[in-house]
């Protein structure tokens, strides 16, 4: 099938696949992944995939769009042939851990739309080489996501969620000046979340740890790593390369070596592009995103809802004028959330809360950042005052 | 931590000394359990632990998350310094007392069943599917790394390890098996997971022959005997790449392979060839090779029995 322009809203129809494109490597997981007893198949009645009026549910967006009118009204016709035989294939969707309760009626409502979309965008994005293992990627990133989100958002006792935003902030600026991957930074405090909780560490050596979880995610991540004689140096030389490389040993043990993580900045470019979001939405939902990573409360969530949360949230800031593609498309991408309303509520209060404070915190390297004219002036949208007096949160 | 490992597993048997270095049986002290205690030497560098290891061993690690029957579990990761050069990775696997050889060597008179065969043969292909389809091919399969639990119970052992030990290996010169090489490999030619499926279908062989199909004593012996079975492959599918010539091969027609593998059934003789081809790109997929109707024949009886 050629691939189509984004911004063509033909896509959106054209469910006719090729046979073969639709072989069953899902069958793979069906098979291979998980105990046994986590897989419950659920059996979808067909007749709900037809044309579907999706009611406006979401309180979030009801309470902050005071301005748009949020009709939303999806219809959409399925092509019979598609979604028969995508019957067994969609079955997986509902096959990861507990987490997303909405996926019963995700599998209802946007079968192979939805299907579609997810795989032109995950290539649009380079996530994947191959469409044949599109969709197989999206389940498993959204099986596995589900390890990623700690089950408890309390630090060990001598560490207090402000030593933690300090540590954090510093390392977005490491971050920063190493030119690292995106998806470096996102990992190294997943790392950072995890080893605060698994090994002992004084706070004299919290700083080190930053620094080697760090280090630890441009192993995985980049292709040029840093020498770790240069990080000591940026640490001024509190530390030994000695240390260093011990506390990585360390780290690595704790960790059991378990460096796989599914960032929520994936998930956030994957239902931008779904939802074909302009360039400032999307370069706001980011910084938003990025907020998160400061507030301690937010290791508990999935990154798939901090991603949602953050598009949702940037989406109502800009106030941009609505369109009906842009509408049907947003709609499509929320379908993801569909039953998981309140915990996108929640962090959508603490990143508005966050947004409005950033300017004037100690720990601002992320609004500095999102404040170049490369990054659109997000942080200094003047909307990210507006909403926090809309939602009621006091700064 | 550094002590960690050496007090909560304590050697009991040394169980083997194979390519990749010293396999310890041994007792994990907290849980009472036995477990199999594989450690590798790494060169350490001052940046810490290679990137290739931190990488494969992340990627073990996820493997386990999955929690897969038909592949053997790894309960923990290590890493001691050795010195400032050498770092060591302790992985701890489950332990499973019975390999495959063992298995078939233990099994009474006549071999193993059919039924039973064919039960093995679909847990191997289910944990192989499992490891491929996260982009693991296994490189070194044969009946001493597949696992079999007193339940009966198919599970892969020393999947990825290949490419952890891969500096180590330059180090021992040990002669690792050639039996279950694919012509590919033997040729020195680019290589995938298909490899696995070669090694799966001479251990498919050897479940019924309960020896091993080709037993080659070199490179070219072990391609001899290939051909003397399969045939010589035609021109156009020799590889390219390759040194070895077609040439030094005498032009051997193919034999019916019931001459080499007797009570095998028409269906698993069929798949029995489809993974002991030739070409790599035309050999079976672990996949395909659980839906071929050598498999599907048992379920639609049990299904017309009740």
């Amino acid at each position: 099938m050629a691939r189509t322009g984004f911004s063509d809203s033909k896509p959106l129809l054209d469910l006719h696949k090729k046979v073969d494109e639709r072989r069953a490597p899902l069958r793979t997981w069906a098979n291979a992944c998980g105990p046994i007893d986590r897989w419950q198949p659920v059996d979808v009645d067909e007749s709900r995939m037809a044309p579907v009026k999706l009611e406006p549910e979401r309180r979030w967006e009801r309470r902050l769009s005071l301005q748009t009118k949020e009709g939303i009204i999806m219809g959409f016709h399925e092509d019979s042939r598609a979604h028969s035989a995508d019957g067994c294939v969609e079955e997986p969707v509902l096959l990861y851990p507990h987490g997303l309760q909405g996926l019963h009626s995700l599998q209802a409502l946007v079968p192979s739309l939805l299907r579609h979309e997810v795989e032109m965008a995950l290539e649009k994005l380079g996530l994947i080489w191959d469409r044949t293992y599109a969709w197989d990627v999206f389940l498993d990133m959204m099986r596995t996501q589900t390890w990623n989100a700690l089950p408890t958002a309390d630090l060990p006792r001598h560490f207090t969620d402000a030593t933690r935003a300090v540590l954090v902030d510093w390392l977005i600026q490491v971050h920063e000046t190493m030119h690292f991957q995106e998806e470096t930074l996102y990992l190294a405090i997943h790392l950072l979340n995890c080893s605060l909780r698994q090994i002992k560490v004084t706070t004299a050596n919290l700083q080190l740890l930053g620094m080697v979880c760090l280090f630890l995610a441009a192993k995985k991540e980049e292709c040029l790593l840093p020498e770790v004689s240069g990080l000591c140096y940026l640490m001024d030389h509190t530390y030994t390369k000695h240390q260093l490389l011990r506390l990585e040993r360390k780290v690595l043990c704790g960790l059991k070596f378990d460096l796989s993580y599914c960032p929520p900045l994936h998930f956030l470019l994957l239902l931008a592009s779904i939802a074909r979001c302009s360039a400032k939405v999307v370069w706001m939902a980011r910084y938003l995103l990025e907020l998160s990573l400061l507030e301690g409360q937010c290791v508990v969530f999935l990154p798939v809802h901090l991603a949602g949360a953050a598009l949702c949230l940037s989406r109502q800031v800009l106030q941009e004028p609505p369109t009906p593609e842009g509408e049907s498309a947003w709609c499509l991408a929320s379908s993801v959330h569909v039953g998981s309303e309140t915990a996108l509520l929640r962090i959508i209060h603490i990143l508005t809360n966050a947004a409005a404070k950033a300017h004037t915190r100690e720990t601002c390297a992320t609004f500095i950042k999102f404040s170049s004219p490369e990054t659109m002036h997000v942080s200094r949208h003047p909307g990210l005052k507006k909403i926090s007096a809309l939602l009621g949160i006091c700064t | 931590m550094a002590h960690a490992t050496s007090i909560q597993y304590e050697p009991v048997a040394e169980i083997g000394g194979g390519a990749y270095g010293t396999v310890y049986k041994a007792r994990d002290t907290e849980s009472g359990q036995f477990v199999a205690l594989k450690s590798v030497r790494v060169q350490t560098d001052q940046n810490g632990l290679p990137i290739s290891t931190v990488r494969e061993v992340a990627l073990l690690r996820r493997l386990e998350q999955f929690d897969h029957p038909n592949v053997v579990r790894l309960m923990d990761v290590c890493a001691t310094q050795r010195s400032d050069q050498e770092t060591k990775v302790t992985l701890v696997f489950e332990h499973v007392d019975q390999d495959l050889k063992t298995y078939l060597e233990r099994a009474p008179a006549p071999g193993l069943s059919p039924g039973r065969i064919k039960d093995l043969m679909r847990q191997l292909l289910c944990g192989l599917t499992f490891l491929h389809s996260n982009r693991v091919m296994h490189r070194d399969l044969k009946p001493e790394n597949i696992l079999v639990t007193s339940q009966g119970q198919v599970k892969l052992a020393d999947f990825g390890l290949a490419r952890i030990y891969s500096c180590h290996m330059a180090l021992t010169p040990v002669v690792v098996t050639l039996w279950y090489r694919p012509p590919e490999v033997l040729l020195q030619s680019s290589y995938a997971t298909p490899v696995d499926i070669w090694s799966t279908g001479c251990i498919f062989a050897e479940m019924f022959r309960r020896k091993p199909l080709f037993c080659g004593e070199s490179e070219v012996d072990q391609l001899g005997k290939i051909f003397e079975v399969i045939g010589l492959p035609p021109e156009d599918e020799w590889p390219t790449d390759v040194t070895l010539s077609r040439k030094n091969f005498p032009p051997l027609m193919p034999r019916p392979i019931a001459d080499f593998v007797s009570e095998i059934t028409e269906q698993g003789a069929q798949l029995l060839l489809n993974m002991l081809t030739f070409d790599p790109l035309k050999r079976i997929s672990a996949l395909n090779a659980l839906e071929h109707p050598y498999f599907q024949d048992e379920e639609t009886l049990t299904q017309t029995k009740s």
